[in-house]
């Protein structure tokens, strides 16, 4: 009683009060009121949660199942067919999805990540059937950027071509990630040229940028694969140069070496770098003089990189010089690496490792000795 | 001397006054740039898919560095979990810090090691190290572990990882926590999402692993601790976790990456020296050091939290282990202000020295000794009866309900955004909390705040001590490293 007599005494003579206690009371009470609101929301989308688990739980099987006889529908008389006929099966799945056509997207999405040939075929027929590309594609004109990111990402995921017109609008975008996507989402749906966005585009690629687009160019069977090379000289962003030095790698364009060669002469030493590694990778021999060249005119990344070429290339020519590196190098990493690539060109100068463990230093033995070694992945 | 007085209480009220007005506002600014951080995040993550990432060959490696002391009765299941990690490049590098009990042999008889020749490159100086290994079997080709010598800390052998790491991103990790199969790919999307800056590290929640259930290696049920030590602690870390770093990283300015979980630039690692084995609080420590080597050599750097816990961690089962834990964190927060003294209000460290340093300085260690001091006044006031209860009272009120509803806010954004407890009890349980923790648990964080500085101050020094781990249903009383999450900000 005495407590609600002091509360009542302070709300009566509020104005009365110290400033600094007219402040504390309007805390106390807008804490314990959002408190309580608080931990009600918690408890409201607890429950809203629930009831949409559990009620998808009993959905999902079944949309599931009508997906199922759907694409592997026998249409001759097999017992064992539950439905009459294809489009009773899109009726029930109709029905079924009504109010519930994010879950029929998702649904469809997951399955073609595992499905190839025919049966992925069934599910873009599927959800043509469904009209599901309409529900799709008015996403695109959502003013929230991420129902925009959402659509894309479903047409791409499902492989169902989008006219160009819807498309490229969002490949100017403002917000990076409908770009992004947007990008995604042409290059693995666009008939014309989809690779357009490496001449226009002067957006740095994320390294996410190009780990699903290295993904979608290296598993989309429909794409004509480019000389790469070509942007290797005309582009002035970095990053696609970049990004295509690894797709030159990766389709071995032994076509492209001129223009890998060019980007040696770039003041970028990070670019440089990666310009070495891929004419190692590729096992450019013709470009191994070159490199030796301007050795010591590197910094230690790009010295580290033409030791690796110089060892996977294997020509054997350059023995002497990786010899002398390993031997007088004072960089650990660079000697680390000389020796792995003597290791890889030893074949061409038999007795070499076995001089080289009789006469140099403990260090420089234990170097060739973790090259050697199968079991130690990693230099 | 009656008018030196009042001037001095005078200034002290005020001073105590504004100071808690911005404390309280700087929390309710974090309330909503963690709200916006949190709402990117989930936004941003709902369209990427992890097994784009997970086979890459083009997503960057990650080395997995988990230094291990007398872990025998955990290492092998633990070692099997990192080596099961869903991602492509990486490797996992068990160090063994002089471990006296049977954990190497262990090691060495369940993974078919053999000792191999390996050029180890000593960047960041370490105790010596003895002997390394390697499996022959194929299924295990990613472990590599190295012997080494004891060096009475944590620091001294992830540092001895961080050499021998071969890939340009590593995870530090502890041995006994236990690690989301999505730990490399969850820390990785910061890095790879970034747009402009070079994310050097990335940290996620740890939580209390004391109720939880797991089955080899991995969490089958999250459930909030049910002893009272570990439950306080659990709102701690969501508190920190979702409110503190969440709101931090939206203006990227982590305080810290915590030891327990971090993934961290290799280069800028060892370009910064690595751990510290001589700080109290290595994890901020490297952090500190990170950022002014990027801020001294111009490089853009982002420093991220994501909300989605990763790791799950046994928090000290008794008092005695909790105090020593604290103390040091106490310790640990003294010498990282002493050491990093000419980063505040630098503006060459940028955030780091206009906003991290001083929040730190101000509102972190400087909130131990105003409570602790107005503690004592309002004792003195009270002898002399000039205190006026009423408002008195009414001022605590403001204070308990203020930090109620912060705490609740961290829980209702952590149910938002993973509902990681399976039930609504669960949940409202660990909602009660809150109203208890001013009582029983704050004075416990004050205490040992301030006998960490006091030890700091006279120089006492931190002994390694038994941490006695339960071991996820095992039960153990070696001595092992303490675990050293993240540094929970004493307030937030």
């Amino acid at each position: 009683m005495g407590v609600v007599r002091f509360i009542k005494g302070l709300l009566l003579n509020f104005r009365s009060l110290p400033l600094v206690i007219q402040l504390s009371l309007i805390v106390i009470m807008a804490a314990i009121v959002f408190t309580l609101i608080a931990v009600l929301v918690m408890l409201f989308y607890r429950y809203r949660r629930y009831r949409r688990e559990k009620k998808l739980a009993k959905l999902i099987p079944v949309i599931d199942d009508l997906i199922f006889s759907y694409i592997s529908y026998d249409s001759t008389d097999n017992p064992s067919t539950r439905y009459a006929s294809k489009e009773e099966i899109i009726t029930r799945l109709r029905r079924s999805i009504r109010g519930h056509r994010q879950l029929a997207v998702n649904r469809l999405t997951e399955y073609k990540k595992d499905l190839r040939g025919n049966m992925s075929q069934e599910l873009n027929e599927l959800f043509l059937e469904l009209r599901l590309d309409r529900f799709c594609l008015r996403k695109f004109r959502s003013l929230r950027r991420f129902r925009k990111v959402q659509g894309l990402t479903e047409f791409a995921a499902m492989g169902i071509p989008v006219a160009d017109a819807h498309i490229l609008p969002l490949t100017h975008h403002r917000s990076r990630e409908v770009r992004i996507m947007a990008r995604h989402a042409y290059i693995k749906l666009s008939k014309n040229d989809p690779f357009k966005f490496f001449d226009v585009s002067t957006d740095r690629l994320l390294v996410w940028d190009q780990i699903e687009l290295f993904r979608i160019i290296t598993t989309n069977e429909n794409i004509t694969i480019p000389n790469f090379g070509s942007w290797l000289t005309y582009s002035t962003n970095p990053s696609i140069i970049r990004f295509c030095l690894r797709l030159v790698v990766h389709y071995n364009q032994t076509e492209a070496i001129p223009a890998v060669v060019r980007l040696l002469d770039t003041r970028d030493h990070e670019l440089r770098a990666e310009a070495i590694n891929c004419l190692g990778k590729i096992k450019a021999e013709q470009t191994e003089d070159k490199l030796v060249s301007i050795y010591n005119d590197q910094p230690p990344r790009c010295q580290a990189e033409i030791l690796k070429a110089v060892g996977r290339i294997q020509s054997g020519r350059y023995v002497d010089f990786l010899t002398n590196e390993f031997l007088y190098a004072s960089d650990f990493r660079l000697r680390k690496n000389a020796a792995k690539s003597l290791v890889n060109n030893s074949r061409m100068e038999p007795g070499l490792i076995e001089q080289l463990m009789a006469t140099t230093t403990p260090e420089n033995q234990l170097i060739l000795k973790h090259c050697m070694d199968p079991l130690i992945k990693y230099v | 001397m009656r008018f030196f007085i009042d001037a001095v209480a005078w200034f002290y009220e005020y001073f105590v006054f504004f100071y808690g007005l911005v404390l309280f506002l700087s929390y309710l600014l974090l309330v909503f740039l963690s709200m916006i951080a949190i709402r990117k995040y989930l936004k941003r993550n709902a369209y990427t898919d992890n097994d784009t990432i997970i086979y890459s060959p083009v997503a960057p490696g990650v080395s997995v560095i988990a230094p291990a002391y007398n872990e025998e009765l955990t290492i092998i299941s633990n070692v099997h979990s990192l080596l099961t990690l869903n991602y492509v490049r990486y490797e996992v590098i068990i160090i063994n810090d002089g471990s006296t009990d049977k954990t190497l042999e262990l090691l060495i008889d369940e993974f078919k090691l053999v000792k191999v020749d390996f050029a180890y490159d000593e960047k960041i100086a370490t105790q010596p190290v003895k002997q390394f290994f390697k499996s022959t079997e194929p299924a295990f080709s990613k472990l590599l572990v190295i012997d080494k010598e004891n060096g009475k800390s944590k620091a001294d052998g992830s540092n001895a990882g961080i050499n021998a790491a071969s890939f340009p991103y590593f995870v530090c990790t502890d041995v006994d926590c236990i690690l989301h199969k999505d730990t490399l790919v969850e820390l990785m999307r910061p890095v790879i999402q970034e747009p402009k800056r070079l994310t050097i590290a990335v940290g996620a929640p740890l939580r209390m692993a004391n109720s939880c259930d797991f089955e080899e290696g991995e969490l089958i049920r999250m459930r909030p601790p049910r002893s009272i030590l570990p439950r306080f602690q659990e709102v701690e870390y969501i508190r920190a976790y979702m409110l503190s770093k969440m709101g931090w990283s939206l203006i990227n300015a982590v305080p810290n990456v915590s030891g327990g979980l971090g993934l961290f630039n290799t280069e800028i690692a060892v370009q910064a020296g690595g751990y510290n084995f001589q700080s109290f609080a290595e994890d901020q420590d490297m952090i500190s050091r990170m950022i002014r080597y990027c801020c001294e050599q111009r490089i853009k750097y982002a420093i991220r939290y994501i909300p989605k816990t990763l790791c799950w961690t046994e928090g000290p089962p008794t008092l005695r282990v909790y105090l020593r834990q604290r103390t040091r964190w106490g310790q640990g927060l003294l010498q990282l202000i002493v050491t990093h003294i000419r980063v505040f209000f630098n503006p060459r460290y940028r955030r780091l020295g206009m906003i991290v340093y001083p929040y730190n300085f101000f509102f972190e260690f400087l909130a131990p000794i105003i409570e602790l001091t107005g503690i004592i006044y309002m004792t003195i006031l009270a002898l002399l009866g000039l205190i006026n209860w009423p408002f008195a009272l009414l001022i605590m009120a403001f204070a308990y309900s203020y930090s109620v509803l912060m705490s609740t806010i961290a829980i209702l954004w952590d149910q938002l955004t993973f509902r990681n407890y399976r039930t609504w009890r669960e949940a409202l349980g660990l909602c009660l909390m809150p109203f208890f923790e001013m009582f029983f648990y704050h004075p416990l964080v004050l205490f040992c705040a301030i006998r960490g500085y006091i030890f700091y101050m006279i120089g006492k020094r931190h002994v390694w001590g038994d941490m006695q781990r339960r071991g996820f249903g095992r039960s153990t009383a070696q001595p092992h490293y303490e675990p050293a999450p993240a540094k929970i900000p004493q307030d937030a």
